[in-house]
This record gives C-alpha cells, sequence and structure tokens, in this order.
C-alpha cells in the first residue's frame, strides 16, 4: 500500500471517533465512503470482512493509534449501503461486497470497450473480458465474476447485450 | 486736550479700518489657499509620479506596495478609496485588491468543508498564490488584511481573529466570543485542546470550558477525539495546517 494516497483526513486523529456534530458527521462519513471506495480500488479488492477490516490499515491507522470501531465502521458500511455502493454477504452482516463501481457504471464501461474493439455483434466469453489480453489495461480487468454478470445483467436490461445461457458468454449489441 | 476716537468720526473710522482689514484677510487666506493648492498640485504631481515611476516595483513587491500605502497613509491618501480613481486607472492597485479580495472569498468557500470556515492567514495566503497561479506577483499578508477590509463593506461576513504573530481568518457569519477566541489561541500551537487545558490554563469553570467548547463543535469549527488517553481532544482542523498539505 505504500503508493496509495491516503487523504488528509486520514491523519487527523478525530476522523476515527464519529462526529456528535450533525454537519460534521456528514462530511466525515462522506469522506470515509470515499476512502473505503478508492482503497478498495486501489488494491482491486471486491469484498470486505469486518473481523479482518478491524485490523486492516483502512480502519486502523497505527502511526496515530486510531482505530475506527465496529460501531462506526457499520455506519459508514449502512451509508455506503444506502449510496448502492456495497451489499451484504449474509443477514449477520459479517461480510459485504464492494462495489467502488456500480454495476451500473461497470456495465457502461465495458460496453464502451467492446464498442471500441469493434467486439459488437460477436460472442465473447466472460473470461475474456475480464481476463483477456484486450482489457489488460482497463479498470475491469481482474473484476470479480459476480460483479461482471451483475454488470452485464444492467446492459442486458437495456438491451445492450445479450447473456449466453450458462453464463459463459455475452453477445453485445 | 486731545480726545480721540470718541466722535461720529471716529466710529466711522474704525468700521473703515476693520472693513479694510477684514479685507486683507481674505486676500490673505486667498493667496495662502492659493498657495496650498499649488503645493498639493505640486505634491500630486510628484506623487503621481514616483507611482508611475515605480509602477512595476508596487505591483510585483509586496514590501515596497506596503511601504507605498504607508507613505500614502501617512499623508491621508488612500490609494484603494476608490477603483475609479486616479490611482486605480494609474496602478490598477484598486482592481489589484478587488482581484485579490475575491481570489480571498473562493479560497475561503472552498476549503470550508475542512475547516468550517475558519483559515490560517499564511495557509490562506498560500493557497491565493496557488490560485493566482505562477506567474502572479507575490502576495503579502498585508495584501490580504487590506483585501479583506474591503470585503466589510458586504457586512460582517469576514472577520480577522489575531492570535498573537499569527491570524486566523473566520469566513463564517457569527460571533466567536472571547471565550473562544482564547480557546483557538490556546489550542493554536498543537492543533487541537482539552477541557483540561482550560480549566488549568484559564482557571475557567468546567460547565464555562464545557459550554465554550461544545459552541465550537456545533459550529463545525471542532472535530471531537475520544481515542485520546487523557480524554476527549477537541481538533481544529484550521490550525492543522501541517495535515495533508
Amino acid at each position: 500500500m505504500a503508493d496509495f494516497e491516503w487523504p488528509w483526513q486520514y491523519k487527523f486523529p478525530p476522523f476515527f471517533t464519529i462526529q456528535p456534530n450533525l454537519e460534521t458527521r456528514k462530511k466525515q462519513l462522506e469522506a470515509w465512503c470515499s476512502l473505503i471506495l478508492s482503497y478498495h480500488r486501489h488494491t482491486k479488492s471486491y469484498s470486505l470482512n469486518i473481523t479482518e477490516a478491524q485490523s486492516s490499515p483502512l480502519f486502523y491507522n497505527k502511526s496515530l493509534s486510531r482505530k475506527l470501531h465496529v460501531d462506526g465502521i457499520y455506519t459508514i458500511l449502512d451509508e455506503l449501503n444506502k449510496k448502492g455502493h456495497i451489499e451484504w454477504k449474509d443477514k449477520s452482516k459479517k461480510e459485504c461486497l464492494i462495489m467502488w463501481r456500480t454495476p451500473g457504471e461497470w456495465g457502461k464501461t465495458i460496453y464502451k470497450w467492446a464498442d471500441d474493439k469493434g467486439m459488437k455483434n460477436t460472442v465473447c466469453t466472460m473470461y475474456e473480458i475480464t481476463n483477456g489480453e484486450d482489457s489488460e489495461d482497463t479498470e475491469f480487468h481482474g473484476l470479480e465474476n459476480w460483479l461482471l454478470l451483475r454488470s452485464l445483467k444492467c446492459l442486458q436490461a437495456e438491451g445492450k447485450c445479450e447473456i449466453m445461457a450458462g453464463n459463459e458468454g455475452v453477445k453485445f449489441f | 486736550m486731545h480726545r480721540r476716537g470718541a466722535g461720529l468720526g471716529a466710529i466711522k473710522n474704525k468700521n473703515l479700518a476693520q472693513a479694510k482689514y477684514k479685507d486683507k484677510g481674505t486676500e490673505i487666506a486667498e493667496d495662502k489657499f492659493t498657495q496650498m493648492t499649488q503645493q498639493m498640485d505640486t505634491f500630486k504631481t510628484n506623487l503621481e509620479d514616483f507611482a508611475r515611476k515605480h509602477k512595476d516595483d508596487i505591483k510585483k513587491d509586496p514590501e515596497f506596495r506596503l511601504q507605498f500605502q504607508e507613505m500614502c497613509a501617512s499623508i491621508g491618501v488612500d490609494p484603494l478609496a476608490s477603483s475609479k480613481g486616479f490611482w486605480a486607472e494609474m496602478l490598477g492597485v484598486g482592481d489589484f485588491y478587488y482581484e485579490l479580495a475575491i481570489q480571498i472569498v473562493e479560497v475561503c468557500i472552498a476549503t470550508s468543508p475542512k475547516n468550517g470556515g475558519l483559515i490560517n492567514i499564511e495557509e490562506l495566503r498560500e493557497r491565493v498564490e496557488h490560485a493566482r497561479g505562477r506567474n502572479s506577483q507575490n502576495i503579502s499578508i498585508d495584501d490580504l488584511y487590506r483585501a479583506i477590509r474591503k470585503l466589510k463593506i458586504l457586512g460582517s461576513g469576514f472577520t480577522v481573529i489575531s492570535m498573537g504573530s499569527s491570524a486566523l481568518v473566520q469566513s463564517v457569519p457569527g460571533e466567536l466570543s472571547m471565550d473562544h477566541t482564547k480557546i483557538l489561541q490556546q489550542a493554536q500551537k498543537n492543533g487541537f485542546i482539552s477541557q483540561v487545558d482550560l480549566t488549568q490554563n484559564f482557571k475557567w469553570e468546567v460547565e464555562r470550558a464545557c459550554r465554550a467548547l461544545e459552541f465550537m463543535v456545533k459550529q463545525g469549527l471542532a472535530w471531537v477525539d475520544d481515542q485520546d488517553s487523557n480524554g476527549r481532544k477537541y481538533w481544529f482542523p484550521s490550525l492543522c495546517t501541517n495535515i495533508g498539505r
């Protein structure tokens, strides 16, 4: 994580205490939301385990000896949930899926890429999209399957692609 | 015996003399006035010449600008009094300070989400200079003060809170009381303060310290930190200029 650029708030001790003043808290939550998303974008990870998260540098700034406590983590994740950027894997809320881009946003990016590469009206495999040579320099290279499928479903709903039976391939229109 | 000045003729003479004195007086006054006007004209021409000659220095060098301002102030001339005046045309200084004022407002608005509308004057200076671009002239703290004074016309939105060697510029409405200013001064060194600092250093009652601190939290000027081993700390982003820059 050497090259990740932490926001100034991360070096500001009170950032790790949920603020009592509503206005300030609003700013704080916003900063946390964008920090969580950009952190996951940087590490290209798509899920977050609450137990593990507590000792991750994301929520624990060792040099300040400040950490965001579980309650705080939940407060922020609930906020992200409202915005459609996370989803709980189960009801016990132990783990969540993180979408630093929503499926709709991913869908658009992928569609544009397919268009640029002249891949419309041909069938390409899911593997090709996220692991193929053609997508190596794209942000969705390495995108997890569940998220890819969801993004494509968004596109399908708009009539821009059709997912083949078995979820192995897709055809863009 | 010779009696003088008691007859009708004498009164007449006296009146005449008085009228003559008056005339002479007016004459002298007029003379003086013309003389003064002439002097002022000469002075103005010289000042203009000076300004014209050192126009570039005045515009570019904040130190020189300050000295020029001080010189003008000591003889009761305010080059900034009107943007339409001779000085503005001559030097563009009127515009300079209005432009600066707008840039100050912009920086204050842009940074208010972070600092709650309170900014260190040095940070403000750096940000304004940055906003003006690399090729623009240097801005001194004195320039900022002058520009902020111009903003007073628009109401009490902008205030400078003096903090000893430094100062804070407050761009949010709302008066800070003496207590709040004192808290800021005390917190200046570390960027934070605790209730105990206030009760010990200022001998304030707990209730007074509490009320003042709560007010600053409510105004969005202070953030609370509950993870310090010595109890709750109140942090002021506006005083933490070294963080995140």
